[in-house]
């Protein structure tokens, strides 16, 4: 039996390769193997249920603004109308509460799916395995931002694109016209939630040496930030709203939408995070707080690793 | 030529992990023998470029490790010491993976990576967790991980630590099958000598951070001169000793108190023994010819540069 196994042979492979994107290798198999645990499924129903919920929300308040416009067209401007738009709220805060609501769900993501990408490598010695082929250090952490940037652009990013396409698609001709501008902008605060949710996740990562304890690190941190910044500015102590890395973002959302009122409705349904005084300062804070993710991992793949 | 290292040192703080290495070195099979500590993990490791020596210069297959590790490491297999895995692939999927990451395609990685555990032996194990797999299997595993990419030069990093006699034979087995058929040069770091005599030609023998020893495994063992003599007796064997190295031979106190061992001057049989013997009246029972053994070779080449040591030692204090 051993004979016949070992009579196969070696076969060299013919001529030379080209060299192909390593990075694309390595999150799609980073990729793959968190899909295969369970708490990340539950983690992708929790991003999608939210989802689902605000995409109600913005077609409830898409057919109140039909129902208005019929109002307006018959009765003019009135009591009803006001009272329908404080109960329902408007597209641009729906769509800028979603921004800040779906970081919450993707962190809780993002601590199963990247908490181990890098801690694990080197806790398995897998960062050895990795460089001793022919990867550059960028490859090894290009591979890795694509990995962790996937999960909150595909949770994050794209339905908001999709939320913002069903609302200028189901509006009235008007409301519709005014909702096109808000694309971008709200792009703009969802890519800079996501790189911020990235480059942390992964910069702690780099630090830790167990997965899940990065993962739980991660969760509970952004929980203390996220209380520290809704509680203190309460008590007076204004500055540190800014610690909170989920009230820049609704800061920045809020800013770059112009959102008004949600509406009483989702008021009740959702508590919504405060924001900031200053926008600058807000996106500041964000950069910083994603500066120093991105330099914990370069540091930490420089340390590892010489060539 | 396979390596050619210049003037090669590398320190970590207070450890001088490589001293001033240098030798070059060609063959099918070479042999990086040496004690725990010795500086083969370092010096394989300073090959793929995965750290930078403080000075000197290394080429692998004539490429500068230094100035271009992505292109040595391509042309180079490397199967690391320790359990080092991806938790949760299984061995088929650690294998494919470590293709892609050499730049195959990824149906051409999966093709490839069940031709190479066919090859190793690893069957239909192969679909299961890695962390489920026994010693001997995730050395399999990593000798499919080094292979797969199909290298020039295949380096291993002790691949019969922990493995059963059983495991061992076959591994050895199929590193000889690939030295001896059109798979890559093997160089492979251990401090099994067993495994270097019956895999490699050629050997580096290196002991805190220093070559000792670089060439082929027979001048090693001719380098040890003729063969040597045990002799076991009782009466006056301190007069005998004394004897025989008064005559030139060269003489060591044996493994028990009442042998000797003595390795003869060039030309000269046992009957210089008898006659030694007969002359300061000591009785022998047993005078046994040892041939050269590797381990012998070793230690030899050891113990010089252990006195070596000690003598720079004792110079610098």
């Amino acid at each position: 039996m051993k004979d016949q196994v070992f009579s196969v042979g070696y076969r060299r492979l013919p001529g030379d390769r080209p060299r192909r994107w390593a990075p694309w290798p390595i999150a799609r198999t980073a990729l793959a193997l968190a899909w295969r645990k369970r708490s990340t499924k539950l983690g992708v129903v929790l991003c999608a249920m939210s989802v689902f919920g605000h995409g109600i929300a913005i077609a409830a308040q898409v057919l109140a603004e039909r129902v208005m416009g019929r109002m307006g067209d018959r009765d003019g401007p009135g009591v009803m109308r006001d009272v329908l738009r404080s109960v329902v709220g408007n597209v641009h805060a729906t769509l800028a509460t979603f921004i800040g609501m779906q970081m919450i769900a993707c962190a809780f993501l993002l601590a199963m799916v990247a908490a181990g990408l890098v801690a694990e490598d080197r806790r398995t010695g897998a960062m050895e395995l990795y460089f001793s082929r022919p990867l550059r250090r960028r490859d090894y952490v290009v591979g890795k931002l694509l990995a962790a940037g996937l999960v909150p652009l595909v949770t994050l990013v794209v339905p908001f694109s999709l939320l913002w396409l069903a609302a200028v698609g189901m509006a009235p001709a008007r409301a519709s016209q005014e909702l096109m501008g808000l694309l971008l902008p709200g792009l703009l605060g969802a890519v800079v939630a996501a790189v911020v949710l990235t480059t942390t996740i992964l910069g702690l990562s780099a630090l830790g040496e167990r997965g899940r304890t990065v993962g739980v690190i991660y969760v509970v941190g952004m929980l203390v930030l996220t209380s520290a910044g809704a509680d203190l500015p309460r008590h007076g102590q204004a500055w540190a709203g800014y610690l909170s890395p989920l009230r820049n973002v609704q800061t920045l959302a809020d800013a770059a939408l112009d959102a008004g009122s949600t509406g009483m409705l989702m008021q009740l349904l959702i508590s919504r995070p405060d924001t900031n005084p200053s926008v600058t300062l807000a996106v500041l804070c964000l950069l910083g707080l994603a500066g120093l993710g991105m330099a914990l991992l370069l540091w930490r793949v420089r340390t590892e690793v010489a060539g | 030529m396979l390596l050619a290292l210049h003037g090669v040192s590398k320190r970590f703080g207070a450890l001088q992990a490589l001293r001033d290495v240098t030798c070059e070195l060609d063959g099918r099979a070479v042999g990086l023998l040496g004690p725990n500590g010795a500086g083969k993990t370092t010096l394989m490791r300073a090959c793929l470029g995965l750290l930078t020596p403080d000075a000197g210069e290394v080429r692998v297959l004539g490429i500068d490790a230094r100035r271009d590790p992505g292109a040595v490491r391509m042309r180079l297999g490397y199967a690391a010491e320790g359990p080092h895995r991806i938790p949760g692939l299984s061995g088929l999927e650690s294998v494919a993976y470590a293709g892609e990451l050499c730049g195959l395609s990824r149906r051409t990685a999966l093709l490839r990576a069940h031709e190479i555990l066919d090859l190793v032996g690893l069957d239909e194990a192969r679909q299961r967790p890695v962390e489920e797999y026994s010693t001997g299997m995730h050395q399999r595993v990593k000798l499919g991980m080094a292979l797969v990419h199909d290298p020039e030069l295949l380096m291993l990093d002790e691949p019969t630590s922990g493995l059963d006699p059983g495991n061992r034979d076959e591994l050895l087995q199929l590193l000889v099958r690939l030295r001896e058929g059109d798979g890559p040069a093997v160089l492979l770091s251990t401090h099994l000598l067993h495994d270097v005599e019956r895999v490699c030609d050629t050997c580096i023998i290196m002991d805190r951070g220093q070559v000792r020893y670089a060439g082929s495994l027979e001048q090693l063992r001719a380098r040890m001169g003729d063969d040597e003599h045990v002799l076991r007796g009782e009466g006056d064997l301190a007069g005998l000793a004394s004897a025989l190295a008064q005559a030139g031979h060269a003489v060591a106190p044996g493994e028990r108190p009442d042998a000797l061992r003595v390795r003869l001057i060039p030309g000269h049989g046992p009957e210089a023994i008898w006659r030694a013997a007969q002359a300061v009246g000591a009785s022998l029972w047993q005078v046994q010819r040892r041939g050269q053994r590797l381990e012998d070779a070793f230690m030899a080449a050891i113990d010089g540069g252990g006195a070596e040591h000690r003598g720079e030692e004792r110079a610098r204090s």
